[in-house]
């Protein structure tokens, strides 16, 4: 028997669904705008928008005191996990939806020609 | 690791598993395994599905290509943990001086038009993704890949922008060549579903 073929789709679906709409120990709204915020979009409050920002543009140089800042805000290492997860989530599911995207343009037009 | 609820465990459970990992492995047992078994439920299950379909499911690219994708999107991010890693399981599947090679430049590597023209995709995926087009697709088209290997490539690249940057936030302790090369062995023949 073949194994079928990955739903890339649903799987990435399921994954922004779990982080950003699940339960968490986070709130939803902080998971949310760092996910935003990785991805390119509006400020957050400090300290998380450092953090967040960091993640998206420049994850190397991301440093002790900008998580321990973010584990302080959030209450816990676990509330700072679900946060960061977030931002790095946001970011690579940016990259995720524009590739994809000029995938589904190309495949258009080549099936058009 | 910056997160020391991840480095020891978050449950009795994890605590001994990660302990009894690293006495049978003979070595610490990476944080990237630490991550996905830490808070599960939350990051680990899903992000592990998606991985393992990803990097191990049925797809027109190898193990090793997908390994390589995977080693040089790390290269562009800056981390060092995941090159190590992903490098070593790509070592395992390819030759470990091509692998070298095309982590120096893809671009003069001896592999195939395709997989350099999705690297390429990919390079720009990662580093400049606002300007990918359907022009970015329709070469990685013109070099003989097909829209789902195209795709399948897509989904390791998202994979692994989302990795590393975990990886780099919260400073994954960087095992050494030999404990990478274990690594590798265990992430082949286990995979990644945690």
């Amino acid at each position: 028997m073949t194994a079928s073929r990955p739903d890339h789709r649903a799987l990435a679906e399921a994954l922004r669904y779990r982080v950003l709409e699940g339960r968490g120990v986070s709130d939803h709204a902080t998971r949310k705008a760092a996910a935003d915020r990785a991805a390119g979009g509006p400020a957050m409050a400090v300290p998380y928008d450092d953090l967040a920002s960091q993640i998206g543009e420049c994850s190397h140089r991301v440093t002790d005191a900008q998580v321990q800042g973010v584990v302080q805000a959030a209450g816990s290492e676990n509330a700072a996990f679900e946060i960061i997860a977030a931002a790095a989530m946001g970011a690579g599911l940016m990259r995720w939806r524009l590739a994809l995207k000029a995938l589904d343009e190309a495949s258009d037009a080549s099936a058009g020609n | 690791m910056r997160l020391q609820e991840i480095d020891r465990g978050d449950s009795i459970f994890n605590r001994l598993l990660i302990a009894f990992i690293s006495l049978v492995s003979g070595m610490r047992l990476p944080d990237a395994a630490r991550v996905a078994f830490y808070h599960k439920d939350f990051f680990g299950s899903p992000m592990g599905a998606w991985t393992q379909a990803a990097m191990r499911g049925p797809s027109a690219w190898s193990v090793g290509d997908r390994e390589l994708m995977a080693a040089l999107v790390a290269k562009w991010n800056s981390c060092d943990f995941c090159v190590g890693a992903h490098g070593a399981v790509a070592a395992k599947e390819i030759e470990r001086s091509l692998v070298d090679t095309a982590l120096a430049d893809y671009r003069v590597a001896p592999i195939s038009d395709g997989l350099k023209a999705t690297l390429e995709f990919l390079e720009a995926m990662t580093l400049r993704p606002t300007e990918l087009t359907s022009k970015s697709a329709a070469a990685v088209f013109e070099a003989g890949v097909g829209a789902e290997a195209l795709k399948d490539a897509i989904a390791v690249g998202a994979i692994f922008n989302i990795v590393v940057r975990y990886a780099n936030a919260l400073d994954f302790a960087l095992p050494t060549a030999n404990e990478f090369d274990r690594a590798a062995s265990m992430l082949l023949k286990r995979g990644y579903a945690s």
